[in-house]
Formats: structure tokens, C-alpha cells, sequence
């Protein structure tokens, strides 16, 4: 029965790539990119990796899909010229997407059986962290340099955004609201936000002893900050506020002095006490929630589109 | 039972996919939106059963998002409607 219901995943996996590779227009494409989004997280349960199918779907299915859309919006708006790319071009990247796909597919199908693996050395590590998570575990002791420059890499791509803002709107807000909020939306905005927050708490509590974690619960918290932003209930901040800022490098920046405090207190960079290191763990991660969902928001956003009040 | 439960979640899989397809070749552009809101139902179900097949809680909280961010997606597809001229056209569908 299991092997049934991965055929039709597969199928249903493959028959959705070629809609979006086929979709005439962008949206269409879009819209099959984002439930494409959805049906790999269910291929990624399938794989018992909970973790990845909850990114999968936060991100893949929810911000990607909302920063496409607005994407595909402000070019319609600007009446671009003609973008129908020549067949020379469409040939050339079915022949390069067939050649990565083909490529991917050697290396795994000539994997050594069983494949290298790290597993049993993580699991038999987890006791000394505190933690029940493996991949908690590996995202924030065992590999935390990794994750700390990743949410580094994460601010420096939102100050390539904010560069694309001209001089004289530096500092000034992104705009997010449409011109005409539809009803439906402004409802949504004010009933699902509570039950994101409570289940974005909830995906960074139970991180530390069960799938999810930091990146779910930061990507869900930006995704219903967006939501309120889109209806116009909340105007987007401008983007010199200090408090924003603030927000922005807390996460890596604690993440820092708890990297550094290591030396004094365990023999090493990003070393944790043994004992503490579950609260440490969890100290960061709340900081870090908060950093990933401002982050999120604000790139999702776009550059300034306002001059900064006052 | 796990098996049962299987055969429903690919019962479940197989009829949401094929409403899937139907809805995405939709020409009406908020139907084809609905698309992601039936693949957000529809995989939530899916998962749920896997969920109770195998016994693995952790499963519960990939439904629960997966319908939290079906509905985002739903609102973010406002977006594209409502910065064109269909903006005007829904303003005076409105009662």
C-alpha cells in the first residue's frame, strides 16, 4: 500500500512540474509552483524527514509563493515589453534542467548501500545536549557555526534589498497594501494571525524535542506579519527604526556573544557548559525566531517605496 | 488497520490530484487559486492518516501547517487581483 501511494506522489509530483514548466502565463505558473510546494512537503513526510516537509511547506508553499505573486504584479503593472523568451532559450534550458535532473539522479541511484552516514554518532551525542531533536541538535550544537553565518547571509541579503532603494526614500517604508483591499482579505487578516502566533510559539517550543524549530516558527510568524501588512491594518515600518534594526541583528547577535562566552566558560567558540546546554539552545533560538521572522518580512516586503516620516 | 489507513490517504491523494488538475487549467485566474487551497485540505487529510498509520505524532503540526499557510497563500493571491483593472471590476461586483 505504501508503495502505491509514492507512485501517485510521484506521478502527481511530475505531472505538476510540467503544468508550471507549461503554464502560458506567469500567475498560472505560480500558482502551480506554490501547490507544487505543498505536495513536495508531502513527499518529503514520505521520506520520514518531518523537518524538511515543515520548511518545505513554510517556505516553498507559503513566502516564496507570496514573493512570486508580488513579483509577477509589479511587472504586469509596469508593461514590460514583450517576454516570450525565444525556442533557442526554452531549448536550451530543458536541455540544461535535463542534464542537472539526469545528473542528480546517477549520483543517488550509485549511492554505496548502506550510504555513509553520520546518524548513529548524532544520536548517540543527543544525551549531552539535552535535547530529543536530532536536527536541533545538528542546526545549533553540533554544526552551530553553519546556522549562525546562514543568519548572517540572511541580513546580508536584505541589505541588498533595501539597496535597491532610491536616495531619496532611504529609510522609508516598503509598501505592501494593495490599492483596493478585497473584504475577504482584511477578515482573514484579522482572524488567522492570533492562531499563527499560537502555533509559531508552539513549532519553536517543540523544536527542542520534535520536528520544527527556529526557521518554521520565524518563517510562520513573518508570513502572518505579512498578511496584516497586505490588508493594511498595520502599515510596514520604516526601515531606519531603530527598534527594527534592533530586531533584525538580535538573533545573530546573541547567537555571537554566546559563540564567544564559549571561550570563557567551555574551552571553545560556540562550545556550550555541560548542563546548560538546552537552555542556552533555546535562549538562541528565541532570539533567532524573532530575527528570522523580521528578516522574512522585511525582504518579503521589498525596498522602500515611502520617504521615511519625519 | 495501517494499511486501511494507507488505502485512504491514496484514495484521498488520487481524487485531490486529479480536482487539482481539473482546477489548474481553469481559465478564471481566483479559480485556479482555489487549486492551492484544495491541496491544502486535501494533504492535510493525507497527512493526518499517514499520521494515525505510523504512529508518528510530529505528523499532526505538518497538517496544521500546511492549512495555516493554504490560507496565506489564498490571501497573497489578492495581491496580483487587486493592483490591475480587476480590481475595479470586483469593487462593483460587490453588493
Amino acid at each position: 500500500m505504501n508503495a502505491l501511494l509514492d507512485v501517485v506522489l510521484v506521478a502527481g509530483l511530475l505531472a505538476l512540474a510540467l503544468h508550471v514548466a507549461r503554464a502560458r502565463d506567469d500567475q498560472g505558473a505560480i500558482v502551480g509552483f506554490i501547490a507544487f510546494g505543498f505536495l513536495l512537503g508531502l513527499g518529503w513526510v514520505r521520506l520520514a524527514s518531518i523537518d524538511v516537509a515543515l520548511t518545505e511547506a513554510a517556505i516553498g508553499g507559503g513566502v516564496t509563493g507570496l514573493l512570486l505573486l508580488r513579483v509577477e504584479a509589479h511587472t504586469r503593472d509596469s508593461s514590460a515589453p514583450d517576454r516570450t523568451a525565444r525556442p533557442i532559450t526554452i531549448a536550451a534550458a530543458a536541455v540544461l534542467c535535463i542534464a542537472v535532473t539526469a545528473g542528480l539522479a546517477f549520483v543517488i541511484l550509485n549511492l554505496p548501500s548502506p550510504p555513509p552516514t553520520q546518524a548513529p554518532a548524532a544520536a548517540a551525542a543527543l544525551d549531552a545536549t539535552g535535547l530529543e531533536n536530532p536536527v536541533t541538535a545538528v542546526l545549533l550544537a553540533y554544526r552551530a557555526l553553519d546556522t549562525l553565518l546562514e543568519k548572517v547571509v540572511l541580513i546580508l541579503a536584505l541589505v541588498g534589498v533595501w539597496s535597491l532603494a532610491p536616495d531619496h526614500l532611504w529609510g522609508g517604508a516598503p509598501e505592501l497594501r494593495p490599492a483596493v483591499v478585497p473584504e475577504p482579505l482584511s477578515y482573514l487578516a484579522r482572524v488567522l494571525p492570533p492562531f499563527g502566533v499560537l502555533i509559531a510559539v508552539y513549532m519553536f517550543w517543540v523544536g527542542a524535542d520534535a520536528p520544527g524549530g527556529t526557521f518554521q516558527a520565524g518563517t510562520i510568524l513573518a508570513a502572518m506579519w505579512l498578511l496584516v501588512m497586505l490588508a493594511g491594518l498595520r502599515a510596514a515600518p520604516d526601515t531606519r527604526r531603530v527598534t527594527l534594526r534592533l530586531l533584525l541583528i538580535v538573533g545573530p547577535a546573541v547567537f555571537l556573544a554566546v559563540g564567544f562566552l564559549g571561550f570563557a566558560m567551555a574551552g571553545g567558540f560556540l562550545a556550550y557548559p555541560a548542563g546548560a546546554a538546552k537552555p542556552i539552545i533555546l535562549g538562541i533560538e528565541a532570539a533567532l525566531t524573532l530575527s528570522i521572522a523580521v528578516t522574512l518580512g522585511m525582504l518579503v516586503s521589498g525596498p522602500s517605496k515611502r520617504a521615511p516620516t519625519s | 488497520m495501517p494499511d486501511f489507513l494507507t488505502g485512504a490517504a491514496v484514495f484521498i491523494l488520487v481524487v485531490t490530484g486529479l480536482g487539482l488538475f481539473r482546477v489548474l487549467r481553469s481559465q478564471v485566474a481566483v479559480e485556479r487559486m482555489m487549486a492551492v487551497q484544495l491541496l491544502g485540505t486535501g494533504g492535510a487529510a493525507v497527512i493526518l492518516l499517514l499520521g494515525t498509520a505510523t504512529a508518528s505524532d510530529a505528523l499532526t503540526d505538518v497538517a496544521l501547517l500546511l492549512m495555516l499557510l493554504s490560507a496565506f497563500s489564498c490571501a497573497a493571491f489578492t495581491l496580483g487581483q487587486s493592483s490591475s483593472a480587476t480590481a475595479t471590476e470586483r469593487a462593483e461586483e460587490k453588493p
